[in-house]
């Protein structure tokens, strides 16, 4: 399509698409159905120390960026964060919602450019979704990085509650988004966020990592993640594990070993745990079939009760539970919104797939929603678009015809500096 | 935030009929070509909510569309002996859960530019499934507005 008038002139196609998130930052191509690649929020810092480990993946190869200054190494994406390394720290670049450390922003976004995109990064617009508490100071910044280190031909960001929004069909909702590190209630309306409204929690996906992992712990179960094991028995339900371990290099990192045993925790948790419809009663908990999980060790057994349990925790705190929080939002708008918010409430996040989390909260917000109050929930089956739902909303709104002219260009960046983002990207 | 699509003149100025000159019960409107908003069915002013439905699901299950209805009910307010025949315009949002998440941005994104252009609307409804959009759901929404 051709755009006369438009500022920025570029070729459309290939616009990039980035959502920052506290469990994974997921890349690709605007117009594509689903991210290209999913790069774990985290880097790996390696000390200066060479590298005897004679892993055939830690072969030298471009991800790692020796040769900073203080002669530290970085370890991005899973299959080299995840190889057991000596000092090798692991921090993640987020808090909070929003980006922190910028040094390790930018080599992930080094990596992303030369291993995901492969190709060079001033070809392509770029959009970021971004949270709806972001700080004016953080979104300055970020434009900054794009167009003077990156030189990116456009750039746009958007609040992610209003791609899940757009991306369900509805203009004004509200947004519960269950992630890594917090679960939050978002009133947008009219694709705009009522930002003295947001209402954020810190229960989610990691706090139901460490709750498990505790409960397990008590159970004296052997957390041995799969890096540590060399072979396994086959054994009986509940028999002590038989296993052998593999020869790890010396000096491995509290951070990096945490890392690995909060992945394991996600598989558990996803596997096994599950919120109840109504508050957790012990009766009706032992009545449901139970579920079977096999370590990485080969321990395995039947968990019951304590799965409902755990995942209790997500809505039975009085001030902080999903559903409260959803009430919150809402009774915090004008009068005449919430009808309509509570008429569209979208759920999205990574940690929404909990099963029973959508039943549950609809119930927990009939609850609390005035009695006349017509409740509809939405949330997208699939799994892909409720982990990604915001960055779905990103590709395709890149790639609509006449959403070009919205775009930040570089020459408007030249003109007016980075405070063009708050006036084009509210 | 919006997508940056535009409402046709066309889209104006059948909306002033309806409107002002009561010319017809309902239009239903379509995105043509990721670029404009169209007009794609005018409803006669004798037609029925039914009516109205089936043209706006003529599309197939999986199409967004836009609707401006001009609905009249009757309305007694309280204290008084005699109803009062009220019509009230609503501009809805049909994006039908089925429907491409394509076409759910596309629509949800641009409804903001139809809400701009068309003033002296009473409300605003959103749809993903027949129960929303349905005959009954519509008119107690519009029944809020009116003070008891």
């Amino acid at each position: 399509m051709s755009g006369g008038t438009m500022l920025y002139g570029g070729d459309e196609i290939g616009a990039l698409v980035f959502d920052p998130g506290h469990h994974s930052l997921r890349v690709g191509y605007a117009q594509e159905d689903s991210p290209k690649a999913e790069i774990p929020s985290v880097v790996g810092i390696g000390s200066s120390a060479p590298d005897t480990n004679l892993d055939p993946e830690t072969k030298t190869d471009n991800n790692v960026t020796p040769n900073n200054s203080d002669g530290r190494k970085f370890y991005v994406d899973t299959n080299y964060v995840n190889v057991p390394r000596s000092q090798m720290e692991v921090q993640t670049y987020m808090k909070d919602g929003m980006i922190d450390n910028w040094e390790l922003f930018e080599k992930v976004i080094d990596y992303a450019y030369a291993n995901v995109i492969q190709s060079e990064p001033e070809y392509h617009p770029v959009l970021f979704s971004e949270a709806s508490w972001n700080v004016r100071n953080n979104r300055e910044k970020l434009t900054e990085l794009m167009f003077e280190k990156y030189n990116v031909p456009a750039f746009f960001l958007v609040k992610n509650a209003v791609l899940a929004a757009f991306s369900s069909g509805r203009a004004t909702a509200l947004v519960v988004d269950s992630g890594a590190t917090h679960t939050s209630a978002v009133p947008v309306h009219e694709g705009y966020v009522l930002s003295q409204a947001v209402v954020k929690s810190p229960l989610g996906g990691d706090f139901l990592s460490r709750q498990c992992r505790q409960h397990l712990e008590k159970l004296n179960i052997d957390l041995s993640p799969v890096y540590k094991i060399a072979s396994k028995d086959v054994v009986k339900e509940r028999d002590n594990a038989r296993f052998t371990l593999r020869k790890l290099p010396e000096n491995l990192t509290q951070s990096w070993q945490n890392y690995m045993v909060q992945l394991m925790m996600q598989d558990f948790q996803m596997n096994v745990l599950q919120v109840l419809e109504n508050p957790y009663d012990e009766r009706v908990a032992s009545q449901i079939p139970m579920v079977h999980y096999e370590f990485p060790n080969g321990y395995h057994q039947d968990f019951g009760s304590e799965r409902f349990k755990i995942a209790e925790s997500l809505f039975d705190n009085a001030m902080l539970g999903a559903g409260q929080l959803s009430s919150t939002s809402v009774g915090m708008c004008d009068a005449d919104v919430r009808l309509s918010l509570f008429g569209s409430v979208v759920v999205t996040g990574g940690n929404t797939l909990l099963q029973g989390f959508p039943e549950r909260l609809n119930r927990d917000l009939q609850l609390r929603a005035p009695s006349n109050t017509r409740l509809k929930m939405i949330s997208a089956n699939g799994s892909v678009e409720r982990r990604f739902g915001a960055w779905i909303g990103g590709s395709i709104l890149a790639s609509i015809g006449t959403f070009q002219q919205m775009w930040i260009s570089s020459q408007e960046y030249e003109e007016a500096g980075k405070s063009q983002v708050e006036r084009k990207c509210p | 935030m919006a997508s940056g699509i535009e409402v046709s003149t066309e889209c104006k100025g059948i909306f002033e009929e309806i409107r002002k000159l009561k010319q017809h019960r309902y239009v239903i409107f379509a995105i043509k070509q990721e670029r404009e908003i169209n007009v794609e069915v005018v409803g006669r002013r004798n037609a029925s909510y039914d009516d109205f439905l089936d043209d706006l699901r003529k599309g197939g299950p999986e199409e967004c569309r836009y609707a401006v209805y001009d609905y009249a009910y009757h309305h007694q307010c309280q204290g008084a002996s005699s109803t009062c025949l009220k019509e009230k315009l609503f501009l809805m949002l049909w994006c039908p859960m089925q429907a491409k998440i394509k076409d759910k941005m596309l629509y949800s994104s641009s409804f903001a530019a139809l809400k701009k252009e068309f003033n002296g609307v009473q409300k605003y409804i959103q749809a993903t499934e027949l129960d929303e959009a349905c005959r009954e759901c519509v008119e107690e929404q519009l029944r809020v507005l009116d003070r008891n």
